[in-house]
């Protein structure tokens, strides 16, 4: 088999995504290896290998003598196409052996639009889809990732989650794994046990039964499965373990630069976004280990960038000292520093000096919404003054470009304000040409970049409508009419994806078969929209006898049970519905380094939650 | 600040590095390795690094050379240890010294192209008095060359069910012949498409004199 590899790697574009052997990528002596880890991402190499994540638990899995984790992305179509006429079986790409003989086969699950990849690639790897067709001769599937709070659409073919952060839950079960194959090893024996330790959710020790209009009736472990399973997080990530390489790829890839974590979580509680209520607490890593991470970082992949990575980079509270640390090899060494997710309000005069060392790549700003009364109402807690100032702040700086992200179809929006989107961004074209010191012959230009809103679980919102598509193509067409600058370059995310998104976002176990149908009908990688087919999807669902519209555009009631409800990320579901009831009298929350809102994270008694306000 | 020409070879799994991807996979080799390395002046500064004769992605090459200017001196036998330290697999640094010869001065490469047929089928187009192939331009368009003379003194020799061809095509800013075309003229006569692999063995100039 690995002859005709080499032929079919001559054959296809980009041959780098499946050589492997890059700098760093760990090769093992297979009498060493005792346990063989397939870690999966559900995604084309060049977006796979951008994944922090993964590099962390791939780099913490090789560091056992005893474990071998390889990775394995989907392969592009002209790639799959070749490997299915030649008969080669998805491999691992440092062994290049087949994955269906490894002992785990684990998903990363970033989006909920990557699904049907995981099927796909099982496929490949011709390991039998459903969780009760695999025995003891086959691999144990797993997966982690965000998409892990619920994982209902997938609960027929995953054999265990892992809910919350890997590092330590991880390990545990994959010794757990070599014990029982020490003793005699039944996978049903083997999955009962896992149930019992924190952060590990087992499907199919859960029976789910439904209501007559489709609503979940009752969850109900059996077997002695917990009757709920409660997220892991990492108490001190001074002490945990971060990767001091990353394995460097050749081909050009997403994010191809060194990342260091600097906190997890997110104190300010947006009340659409899913990660700032399921990463929670914030727990912030000191300057001394970030500096030294990422100096040893940049030392041993030569990358000539490096990011800091966090939900909102500004809210670092020693964010200066650490840039000061930082530049101080950085600049001698010829290595830009980028920080992504810088919120506005956190944006100082003198960051703006700092950050004029370094590269400019451009200014993004994500009011997330037109008007005040609708960022009170998804507690985005930042005024128009204050984007004002900072973007007039970035024009004194020499930035004549500025992106400002939006979302439409969020809970209690008008017209108004879909109108007040444009105004913002005609203030901030204003605001460029108010500024006496503008630079001599050049214009301004303000992408204003408008998504469609997604509900998601375990936010505020989780009980809300997505608007229709009719609504959202309503909103749009309605945006674009109230732009009246060519400084303003509108652009708007298709809402037939996103529709899909809040379908799996919020689905229940009975997607599983959508999500079957559709692989069957060739459906995957259906987050590259030149490969997603909307009138397929519809098809498949009403063959399933399912409408997509009752998970999408279904308004629930506080006390529906939700198929994920059994699932606890530390949010308590009492705390989520006073934050709905805020949202909808525009109220505000302070965030958690103000206040304290009694989310239920603090059942932790680790980082904001005990620190000194 | 000092030019230096690195001979190294590329084979193995680092056939698979395009040649965009070379540089920025050197670079990055060169910082690991820590070597004071002069970058341009300007708003985006960068190391300054070339290649004499881009290697086609999938091909291997014993011989390559790569021109870099340092910030300090140094000798080229520790910079090729160190250069080796910090390579990944398939990738190695042989010599390292002043250039000899020009960029410019580059003209000829010694290959070695293995196609997976018998040699009487590539003794059956060499014999051919004409061996015409398409050939892309840099216009984009397509024109027709003859490619017997480039391949009349190519050596044929039969190597377990393979034929292993030895040539010394034009590698220049003239004229370059690659030597993926006689595959193609082979398709053409045949309407076989054979795998095929190619090895750079040297870069020449026209004098027959080795490019360093």
């Amino acid at each position: 088999m690995k002859e005709t590899l080499e032929n079919l790697f001559l054959q296809v574009q980009k041959p780098a995504r499946y050589t492997g052997g890059e700098l760093h990528s760990v090769t093992k002596d297979l009498r060493d290896v005792d346990v063989r880890f397939a870690f999966c991402f559900p995604d084309l190499y060049e977006v796979g290998m951008s994944h922090l994540g993964m590099k962390i638990l791939y780099a913490q899995f090789n560091n056992e003598p005893d474990i071998w984790c390889e990775r394995v992305f989907a392969p592009a179509e002209d790639m799959e196409a070749l490997m299915r006429e030649h008969g080669v079986p998805l491999f691992g790409l440092e062994s290049r052996d087949p994955i269906k003989d490894f002992d785990f086969i684990g998903f990363t699950l970033q989006y909920e639009m990557s699904y049907t990849a995981v099927l796909h690639m099982l496929d490949l790897a011709r390991v039998p889809l459903r969780s009760d067709q695999r025995d003891e001769q086959h691999p144990l599937v797993v997966a982690g990732g965000p998409c892990a709070c619920n994982p209902e659409p997938l609960a027929d073919f995953v054999d265990l989650f892992f809910l919350g952060e890997g590092e330590e839950v991880d390990l545990e079960v994959i010794r757990l794994y070599q014990e029982h194959k020490r003793r005699g090893y039944s996978k049903q024996a083997f999955l009962r046990a896992c149930a019992a330790i924190e952060g590990v959710y087992v499907p199919s020790l859960y029976d789910v039964s439904y209501n007559p209009d489709g609503t979940v009736a009752a969850v109900t472990p059996k077997d002695g499965a917990p009757e709920t399973v409660r997220k892991r997080i990492i108490k001190d990530l001074d002490a945990c373990y971060y990767p001091d390489y990353f394995v460097v790829p050749y081909t050009d890839i997403v994010h191809d630069r060194a990342m260091s974590e600097i906190f997890r979580g997110c104190i300010r509680g947006c009340r659409f976004c899913q990660a700032g209520f399921i990463y929670r607490p914030v727990r912030e890593k000191s300057v001394d280990t970030i500096d030294r991470q990422s100096h040893a970082l940049c030392q041993s992949t030569g990358y000539e960038e490096f990011s800091l990575s966090s939900l909102s980079t500004s809210d670092y509270t020693q964010l200066e000292p650490l840039l000061n640390r930082l530049l101080a090899w950085a600049e001698p060494e010829h290595t830009n520093i980028s920080l992504p997710s810088l919120r506005v309000d956190g944006f100082s005069d003198e960051l703006v000096n700092k950050l004029n060392v370094l590269r400019r790549a451009g200014l993004t700003f994500a009011p997330e919404a037109g008007t005040q009364r609708l960022r009170d109402a998804i507690n985005k807690n930042l005024t128009e003054e204050e984007i004002l100032d900072t973007a007039a702040k970035a024009f004194r700086g020499g930035w004549t470009a500025v992106k400002l992200y939006f979302m439409m179809g969020l809970p209690t929006e008008t017209m108004e304000d879909i109108e007040g989107i444009a105004q913002l961004g005609q203030k901030v074209v204003n605001a460029f040409y108010n500024n006496p010191d503008k630079p001599k012959g050049k214009g301004v230009t303000v992408s204003v970049s408008a998504s469609c809103f997604v509900p998601k679980p375990f936010t505020p919102f989780q009980w809300e409508p997505q608007d229709t598509k009719a609504q959202l193509q309503e909103k749009q067409q309605h945006l674009v009419e109230s732009v009246h600058t060519k400084k303003i370059s509108l652009s708007w995310h298709d809402s037939a994806t996103s529709f899909l998104e809040a379908v799996l976002a919020r689905g229940d176990r009975r997607l599983c078969a959508v999500l079957e149908e559709a692989h069957r009908r060739g459906f995957h990688l259906d987050s590259w929209s030149e490969h997603f087919d909307f009138d397929g999807w519809m098809d498949v669902f009403a063959s399933c006898g399912l409408d997509p519209a009752f998970y999408a555009n279904r308004r629930r009631s506080y006390d529906e049970v939700l198929p994920w409800d059994h699932l606890d990320y530390g949010v308590s579901k009492a705390f989520l519905i006073e934050e709905n009831k805020k949202a909808h009298a525009a109220v505000t929350t302070p965030n958690c380094r103000q206040a304290c809102a009694g989310c239920g994270a603090a059942c932790w008694k680790e980082g904001v939650c005990v620190a000194k306000r | 600040m000092q030019n230096v020409r690195v001979i190294f070879s590329k084979t193995g799994r680092a056939k698979y590095i395009s040649h965009l991807d070379l540089a920025r996979t050197m670079t990055r080799v060169m910082r690991r390795a820590a070597i004071p390395l002069w970058y341009t002046e300007g708003f985006n500064r960068h190391p300054y690094l070339t290649f004499a004769a881009p290697l086609s992605l999938g091909y291997e090459g014993l011989q390559e050379t790569m021109d870099l200017r340092l910030q300090e001196e140094m000798s080229g036998e520790e910079l090729v240890q160190r250069l080796n330290e910090a390579m990944p697999e398939g990738l190695s640094a042989l010599s390292a010294g002043p250039a000899v010869a020009k960029a410019g001065e580059l003209a000829l490469a010694d290959y070695r192209l293995t196609i997976h047929c018998p040699a009487q089928t590539v003794q059956a187009l060499l014999a051919q008095t004409e061996i015409p192939v398409e050939k892309r331009t840099k216009k984009k368009t397509t024109k027709t060359i003859d490619i017997k003379p480039a391949f009349a003194n190519a050596g044929v020799k039969e190597q377990e069910g393979k034929t292993v061809l030895s040539v010394t095509l034009p590698c220049g800013s003239n004229e370059t012949i690659n030597p993926s075309l006689f595959v193609s003229a082979l398709r053409t006569a045949t309407g076989e498409a054979y795998g095929y692999s190619v090895l750079r063995l040297a870069l020449r100039k026209a004098d027959g004199s080795l490019f360093r």
